[in-house]
């Protein structure tokens, strides 16, 4: 999962590795142009473009026409060619394409979701998250995702006093936050929560490198997931509600067990206090929409775990709208009117 | 004004290095010249401290050092704030009724007004405001050069301070300091006294390092990230390289350690913001895992950051390298632990008093707690905060939330009743709700969890109205749940509609619920209804798309209580092909028991065959260190195949697989009362209804509400003989009064009543029991 930075020491294991990555930079590029090829003849109008794969996963035009398909009403049965594209480009291996697939995972999980209890056949829906679902089980190799959970009386790198205190007794917990994976050839609904949830999980981990585009599809599709477009539940969320794009179709009320919560919560917090949310007041909005609803969503459940994450979300993201106004700058100098040497 | 002090009073306490050498040997904390720990100002009992120390000649020394202070320099000066705006400036100096604020640049103990050499540097001529400060304030080239560049960036001129700055060679600066220092630290093991060299090229280290600095700063504000990092960067070079022999504490220059901590505070900032998250997990690494001397607030703010980004970044970041590692200390593998350790460093901090209170670090490390379901951890951290930063009801809320969240009801409860008194906050909606929720789960406290739950549905109003179906939901599981207990046919009876009441209204207000869809179905199936019961299973498994086993369990039991047990047969082998492997336990138990009521045994004991293959298969595949909370939950449970299959061939007759199956199940657990039963059960098949009653008693001995073992025994009493008739048939009542929709219990029940000779009675028995057959599920609905 780690970003591995190889170091070279020769120069020659250099050299080599700059021509494999040139030669994995054209193979990368021609898959790319194959994919927008064949995306070609799904969607209308596709952009020329130098960077193929930049553009698959930035172009604005590209994502809407895409994302409209994906919420037709007949979207997602298995003969839909734009699931087959979007499965197609997904086993091409290639990472950035692999992106791609991902950018349009929070619209494609959002319709499934909405839909799976309608009874219709969504079977183009299921093979894209099965693969996603596949991908992670082969990367992690099926292992479960653990937490040590640190315990501070024992000495760490970070603690001040680095005296090695030779204390066996250590108590840490251990923490399983995703448990290990077994292979699935079909989507059985028992089941449905931990694969969405499993490609979420993928999708989080690749959260840095989506367009906020994608994040913000996702925060949408939650606040409905959540409140099922019923705002009885908290008449103080604010109104923008009804100002986001989904229509009362796409609003369904969905199970959410704590498989498909815990990967919904790292996103939120993503979009709440990560590198976009400076920049994008829209996305902060949007995610601390979703994150009232789904505390809203807790309360009413009485779920203390939910609670407890949605609540600590919403207090973070009202501190940090606070610090925005009266925040200090500690890394400026202190001006003076006496410059001194 | 008060930033004015701060800045005067580092003037003067830079000057203020020489002149102490001078005048009398300095104690350590003045030669540092630190005015924001400058003891005399913070306390008499630190001043006490420096004994040395003359608090009148503190207040002399702008007089001595000739430099004017617009504030007076008491106590009171408060060096911590400072708001470093050109705007407020100006404004403050508006305030105080100046003219304009004049700016001024001193050096070798003598000002200078800048309005001159800014009226030369806004003309462009560097050169000449550049020689008029040399002539001036006799200066070198670099030093000119530096104080232009500070002035043109304090008037946020940001291109000219880059151009200025672009004037000196300061890589050149930062080698030429290099030897000098490296001479020093060879040689300074042998002299204590004579620190004036050090000093002197701190001093030439601070001015070239703050100018670098003053040209990150500049970079970063014209937006030009990456170089803005590079330049920073540098400056941690620089340091690292000039003083690659570390400086003893009481020699750090006070304006050279300023400048150090803000360029290794700023340097992930500016990564962070250029968007390479690498470089910004190497730059925080770098922070806190070298020695920089930062102060507390200072570090806390770094480890603070860091842990953020490791949180919401959704970078991963790879494990802190070897080199920084202790022997035996704790390094974290990962994003969650390295942030969480960093978190609860940052509490410990708090605690010792070494760092001010930021609710937003306890949110950070409720959320990532939360996240990896650590709340019991949590509650401990929750413990540990001192009174007073928390309202006492707000923190046992949060704490039964983390209590509750872990598992542990009993102590969330005990929480909940200490706020929810009536002298704290009796109305909370919240604490009532979970206090309800908690009680709803145990038959024994049922009876206080609806008076939470009915005090919640009366305060939930306003805007919190919305939470009133919360609270008849909550009340309607507690009365199901007292129901359980009560003893009395009337209450029964009263407890039942008002259940069904409570969870028929709640449904009105959060119509979309399928929980309640659930309770509801299952409410019903406790009273028989059994065809609401079935609407009320069809509905819940098409509202969650079949994701819930117990959906289809509800279903299935419901379907066999109709006695449509190939109908229920066909649920469950739909829910099989929904479920994989591991879940599949509890539904091939219920296929068994339906097959058994259809009488197919054979079927009956293939299924259980298939069961005993996937524990088999379990067992291989979880391996011995797999957490037991994993395995445990939902999971097939040996024990209760064998004792099933136990069951099954006592049915059949087959006493010696009776046998063989309970020899397996009592290798798992050795004292079971169900298992008691069975044997005792055998015994009686065997025609050895002496050995049969001891198992009995035994198995009541280990559970004394055991209902089956207790009518068995009544069933035995009654064969043994007239006398014995009223003890078994107070058994039997007992077993009603637990179980007041046993069939077997009837049964008896009437035979005790005909054998007695009362046949009107017997009759009644002996119909309801019909009547409760005909509505049996094959496992019990208490199971949901």
């Amino acid at each position: 999962m780690s970003i591995s930075e190889s170091a070279h020491s020769s120069p020659t294991a250099a050299t080599i590795a700059t021509e494999n990555t040139r030669s994995t930079s054209i193979r990368s590029t021609f898959k790319a142009q194959s994919a927008i090829e064949s995306l070609s003849s799904i969607i209308t109008t596709v952009p020329d473009s130098s960077n193929p794969s930049s553009s698959l996963l930035n172009d604005p035009e590209i994502a809407s026409q895409i994302s409209s398909l994906l919420r037709k009403a007949d979207a997602g049965a298995g003969n839909d060619n734009l699931c087959r594209w979007l499965y197609d480009t997904f086993q091409s291996t290639d990472p950035q394409l692999q992106l791609v697939v991902l950018r349009f995972l929070p619209i494609l999980a959002g319709v499934y979701l909405s839909r799976v209890t309608l009874r219709k056949p969504l079977a183009g829906f299921e093979a894209v998250l099965l693969a996603l679902y596949a991908h992670e089980t082969t990367s992690r190799s099926g292992q479960p995702m653990t937490v040590n959970v640190p315990d501070i009386s024992h000495p760490s790198i970070y603690h001040e006093s680095n005296t090695a205190v030779k204390n066996n007794a250590t108590n840490l917990n251990l923490a399983v936050i995703s448990p290990s994976l077994e292979p699935h050839g079909t989507v059985r609904s028992t089941k449905r929560a931990r694969i969405v949830g499993v490609a979420l999980e993928l999708y989080y981990s690749k959260i840095s490198q989506l367009p906020v585009a994608s994040k913000f599809d996702f925060c949408e599709f939650c606040e409905a997931w959540a409140s099922g477009g019923d705002h009885q539940q908290d008449s103080s969320v604010n109104n923008n509600g009804e100002g986001l794009g989904l229509d009362q179709r796409e609003r369904m009320r969905i199970p959410l067990s704590w498989e498909l919560v815990q990967p919904i919560l790292r996103i939120l917090g993503h979009c709440l206090m990560g590198p976009d949310q400076k920049q994008n007041k829209q996305l902060f909005d949007a995610a601390y929409c979703a994150c009232k609803s789904l505390y809203g969503r807790s309360l009413h459940g009485i779920n203390p775990k939910a609670m407890l994450a949605t609540g600590s979300l919403l207090s973070l993201a009202k501190l940090s709208l606070d610090s925005q106004n009266d925040g200090i700058d500690y890394t400026e100098i202190r001006i003076t009117n006496a410059i001194s040497l | 004004m008060k930033a004015q002090a701060v800045l005067a009073a580092t003037t003067v306490a830079v000057i203020a290095t020489v002149l102490f050498t001078t005048v009398q040997p300095a104690p350590a904390a003045i030669s540092c010249g630190t005015v924001d720990k400058f003891p005399a100002w913070e306390d008499k009992k630190a001043a006490s401290d420096y004994p040395d120390l003359n608090p009148d000649r503190v207040t002399q020394l702008p007089k001595l050092c000739n430099v004017n202070f617009s504030v007076p320099i008491t106590k009171d000066v408060d060096c911590t704030k400072r708001k470093a705006t050109r705007a407020e400036m100006s404004e403050s100096g508006e305030n105080e009724g100046d003219v304009e604020f004049v700016r001024e640049v001193c050096a070798n103990g003598v000002c200078m007004k800048t309005s001159e050499v800014e009226a030369k540097l806004d003309k462009g001529n560097i050169e000449e405001a550049e020689s008029s400060l040399r002539e001036g304030l006799s200066l070198n080239y670099e030093e000119a050069r530096a104080l232009l560049g500070r002035l043109e960036y304090q008037r946020g001129n940001l291109e000219g301070a880059l151009r200025v700055f672009d004037g000196i060679d300061l890589q050149s600066a930062i080698q030429r300091l290099q030897p000098s220092l490296s001479e020093k630290s060879s040689s300074k093991k042998g002299r204590t006294k004579s620190d004036v060299p050090a000093s002197v090229s701190q001093h030439a280290a601070s001015l070239v390092l703050e100018a670098i600095y003053l040209k990150a700063k500049s970079l970063q504000k014209l937006g030009r990230l990456t170089e803005a990092a590079n330049e920073c960067k540098s400056v941690l070079d620089a340091v690292e390289s000039i003083f690659h022999q570390g400086i003893p504490d009481v020699q750090v220059d006070n304006r050279l350690q300023e400048t150090v901590s803000q360029a290794v505070e700023l340097l992930p900032e500016l990564w962070k913001q250029a968007g390479c998250n690498q470089e910004a997990i190497s730059a925080y690494r770098r922070a806190l895992l070298s020695q920089w001397n930062l102060d507390n607030e200072c570090c806390a703010r770094i480890q603070k950051g860091y842990a953020v980004f490791l949180l919401h970044s959704g970078m991963e970041a790879c494990p802190p390298s070897l080199a920084s590692q202790v022997e035996g200390s704790y390094v974290p593998k990962n994003n969650l632990e390295e942030s969480i350790l960093l978190l609860m460093i940052l509490m410990r901090k708090y605690h010792l008093g070494k760092i001010k209170w930021d609710p937003s670090v306890m949110e950070h490390l409720s959320f990532a707690l939360t996240l990896c379901s650590q709340t019991s951890v949590l509650a401990k951290q929750f413990e540990e905060i001192m009174p007073g930063v928390f309202p006492r009801v707000d923190r046992w809320y949060s704490l039964a939330l983390c209590y509750s969240g872990a598992g542990q009801n009993k102590a969330a409860l005990n929480l909940l009743r200490k706020s929810l008194h009536k002298h704290e906050q009796p109305d909370d909606l919240r604490a009532l709700l979970l206090a309800a929720k908690i009680c709803s789960e145990d038959s024994d406290i049922a009876a206080e969890g609806a008076e939470y739950a009915q005090r919640a549905i009366s305060n939930a109003q306003g805007k919190d109205e919305h939470l009133k179906g919360v609270g008849l939901r909550m009340l309607g599981l507690c009365l199901g749940k007292q129901f359980k207990v009560s003893k009395s046919d009337s209450e029964r009876s009263r407890l039942q509609s008002e259940a069904l009441k409570s969870l028929n209204g709640a449904i009105s207000f959060e119509h979309n619920n399928p929980d309640l869809l659930f309770d509801l179905g299952v409410q019903y199936a406790e009273q028989r209804n059994l065809s609401a019961a079935l609407r009320c299973a069809k509905q819940f498994i098409d509202s969650t798309g079949g994701s819930l086993l117990k959906g289809w369990r509800l279903l299935a039991l419901v379907l066999s209580a109709q006695q449509r047990f190939s109908e229920a047969e066909l649920v469950t082998d739909a829910a099989l092909d929904e479920t994989t492997k591991w879940e599949q336990g509890p539904l091939l138990r219920l296929k068994a028991k339906l097959k058994i009521s259809q009488s197919k045994s054979m079927d009956a004991i293939d299924t259980y065959r298939s069961l005993l293959a996937i524990i088999q298969a379990q067992r291989k595949s979880f391996g011995p260190h797999r957490s037991v909370s994993e395995v445990e939950d939902d999971k097939v449970n040996e024990f209760e195949v064998w004792h099933g299959l136990a069951n099954l061939y006592s049915k059949l007759s087959h006493w010696k697989d009776v046998e063989i199956c309970l020899e397996k199940a009592r290798e798992l657990k050795q004292y079971s009362a169900e298992m008691l039963h069975t044997e005792g059960v055998m015994c009686e098949g065997r025609g050895h209804a002496h050995d049969a009653l001891p198992c009995y008693i035994n198995a009541l001995m280990l559970e004394p509400f055991n209902v089956h073992c207790k009518i068995r025994v009544g069933a035995l009493l009654f064969k043994m003989g007239p006398n014995a008739l009223p003890v078994a048939r107070s058994l039997l009542s007992d077993a009603l009064t637990i179980e007041p929709t046993n069939r077997m219990a009837f049964y008896y029940m009437g035979v005790v009543h005909r054998d007695a000779g009362r046949l009107a009675d017997a009759a009644d028995y002996f119909q309801a029991a019909s009547m409760l057959e005909e509505s049996d599920p094959v496992e019990s609905f208490n199971s949901f």
